[in-house]
């Protein structure tokens, strides 16, 4: 099992960062979505032993975090969100000194950093000093510095944020290889949907400290048996009885995302009203089919309409 | 031949045994080979350099000039040598002062190399690069005290040692066993000093995020606790003495070594300021600064760095 919570709060004062966060999770890759102050880095956080839940039980890779912190930190890797650094350092110095705190001897240690400046396509960087290096430069030196000691758990908070679309790109291209390659699984933190449909098997939904959803992206993707795609065939005239009987019923009809299909949300899972509605304003359906969300709709559909006011295009905060 | 390049990709790794005090040893490590490359440190340790031969030259004058006072008989030297003591000072006087001056130079040094320690730290985000992995708190201050104690260790405890080395060397045998003695109360003076401006200089750099800046208040600090408590003392009030680090310093040493008093060069010179009635107050006030540094650098990481 990868990370197991039970019943875990956490306050800061009055403020309730996490409530009940009850999960069990396993997988290559979990993606842990939620808006801004969602939870997502204090969850990471007590997953990782740096601070403690107010109460409820952790457990990562099996091991109960609360008790025994060091040997969860022992086969964890973390990238945190910002640009930590070690300043003074190069690249290669930066790594080699990461994998040496593991416990890694000063040989060994240099090694491991030139394979995973490579690995992480910083080879030719490897000897600029870090404060040198742009944003993405530095998300990937953070990914090679919490891949030192190679750790069973990756966990990336924000990998992707401030980075221009081609370094973006090859960032999860190298999450890809790592989770396809044989690398250590991963749980990424990000309010960034694509970076999530991209790398990951299974998400975690989380609101205002409260879990919205656990499983893969594919349940979340279930399609909604209230929700169709309808191609009809028939004059404007009958279309339009069409779309009337349908808003009658207190469905919701839109354009569709593609030319000429409707967008039919129904107020029961019910299908038989698409059928009654055809008849009675005499068109033809051509194609009806049950509508998988995409996983923005499908997170906006998870989380609470508070929460969606705050959300912008792309499901980007 | 050419070399060839192997594209590894993601390597596993055996199960990592690091040994006790692994990551303690790999901080100071990092942290003195960061220091080194900056220019500031050479110069700042090259000054440390100076002070501590400017005393091997001393000691090797007062060690040949009570030699010939010891084998002269009658001569016009041994004659003069007689008085050595009351003119340039014994070999405690030269151990003595040497601590005591070079601490100022040692406190610019730490300034130099050991101000960002922590503070570079805590502004660039590093405990988060730390603390995620299987790293106590004690590996990270027993690193940082390492690294930081290196430093008066390098310029006050070895050279001391050196100097007494040197004393003893070149010292005839008559001389050599009255100087035997001074090795353990002159080194433990010499550690109890790096000790404290190790823990002060570690708590100075806790409390702040830029190592500059930290560097100047600790030097500016030292420097302003030393004046009052000198001044104060010399207008009466004589345990504000206790106050100046620089005076608990020359006190405890002379009093550790016995160094008498204050011959005409020495006071020529100025080489041996004011001291406090009791060695023992201010030793114990040196503790005291000792861990007040520690206290704050402790407090500091209990706050940031939780688990």
């Amino acid at each position: 099992m990868l990370l197991a919570l039970r019943g875990v709060d956490k306050r800061f004062g009055d403020t309730l960062a996490l409530s009940d966060i009850t999960v069990s999770l396993d997988g290559r890759a979990v993606g842990l979505l939620g808006p801004n102050g969602a939870g997502k880095t204090t969850l990471m956080r007590i997953l990782l032993g740096l601070s403690s839940p107010s109460q409820g039980d952790v457990e990562v890779l099996g091991i109960d975090v609360r008790a025994r912190p060091y040997e969860a930190r022992a086969r964890l890797g973390y990238a945190a969100e910002g640009p930590q650094r070690i300043p003074g350092l190069t690249g290669v110095e930066s790594v080699a000194y990461a994998a040496e705190l593991c416990g890694l001897g000063r040989r060994p240690a240099l090694l491991r950093a030139h394979e995973l400046l490579d690995l992480v396509n910083l080879g030719d960087a490897r000897d600029r000093r870090v404060e040198t290096y742009s944003t993405g430069m530095h998300q990937r030196i953070k990914v090679a510095m919490a891949l030192a000691h190679d750790p069973a758990l990756l966990l990336l908070d924000e990998p992707t944020t401030g980075l221009d679309p081609d370094s973006r790109d090859e960032l999860l291209e190298l999450l890809v290889s790592l989770r396809d390659g044989g690398g250590p699984a991963l749980l990424l933190s990000t309010h960034l949907l694509h970076d999530v449909e991209r790398t990951c098997d299974r998400c975690m939904i989380l609101e205002a400290g409260a879990l919205r959803f656990a499983g893969s992206l594919g349940e979340l993707r279930r399609p909604n048996p209230q929700h169709y795609d309808v191609r009809i065939d028939g004059s404007e005239e009958a279309r339009g009885r069409f779309v009337d009987t349908l808003v009658g019923t207190g469905a919701t009809v839109e354009r569709g995302r593609r030319a000429g299909v409707l967008d039919v949300h129904l107020v029961a899972p019910d299908p038989r009203v698409l059928w009654s509605a055809a008849e009675t304003s005499g068109v033809r359906l051509w194609h009806l089919e049950p509508r998988a969300p995409s996983l923005e709709e499908a997170f906006l559909a998870t989380i609470s309409a508070e929460a969606r006011a705050g959300t912008g295009p792309g499901g980007q905060p | 031949m050419k070399d060839r390049v192997i594209e590894v990709g993601y390597r596993r790794l055996p199960e990592i045994q690091a040994g006790p005090g692994h990551a303690a040893r790999t901080i100071a490590r990092w942290a003195l080979t960061l220091a080194w490359r900056k220019r500031a440190t050479k110069i700042s340790l090259a000054a440390c350099a100076m002070v501590a031969m400017g005393h091997a030259l001393g000691i090797v004058v007062v060690v040949l000039l009570e030699a010939a006072g010891t084998f002269g008989g009658s001569t016009p030297l041994a004659a003069m040598s007689l008085n050595v003591d009351r003119i340039v000072g014994n070999t405690q006087e030269v151990l003595s002062s040497f601590v005591s001056a070079q601490t100022y130079f040692t406190v610019i040094a730490l300034a130099v190399i050991g101000g960002g320690l922590i503070a570079e730290d805590r502004r660039y985000g590093a405990f988060d690069l730390y603390f995620a992995r299987a790293l106590r708190r004690r590996d990270y201050l027993l690193g940082k005290l390492l690294a930081a104690g290196a430093i008066p260790a390098l310029t006050i405890a070895l050279p001391f040692v050196l100097l007494w080395l040197l004393a003893v060397g070149i010292a005839p045998s008559t001389l050599r066993l009255s100087l035997l003695w001074l090795f353990v109360p002159g080194l433990i003076g010499a550690l109890v000093t790096s000790a404290v401006l190790t823990a002060t200089l570690l708590g100075a750099s806790a409390l702040g995020e830029r190592g500059r800046t930290i560097g100047v208040v600790f030097v500016f600090g030292w420097l302003l606790l030393s004046a009052v408590g000198e001044s104060l003392a010399s207008n009466g009030l004589a345990t504000a003495g206790y106050l100046s680090p620089a005076r608990d310093v020359a006190t405890m040493m002379e009093a550790l070594l016995d160094a008498g008093p204050a011959s005409a060069a020495a006071a020529a010179l100025e080489l041996r300021g004011s001291v406090n009635p009791s060695a023992l107050l201010s030793t114990l006030s040196l503790l005291g600064f000792a861990s007040l540094g520690l206290a704050v650098l402790v407090g500091r990481l209990r706050r940031e760095v939780g688990g």
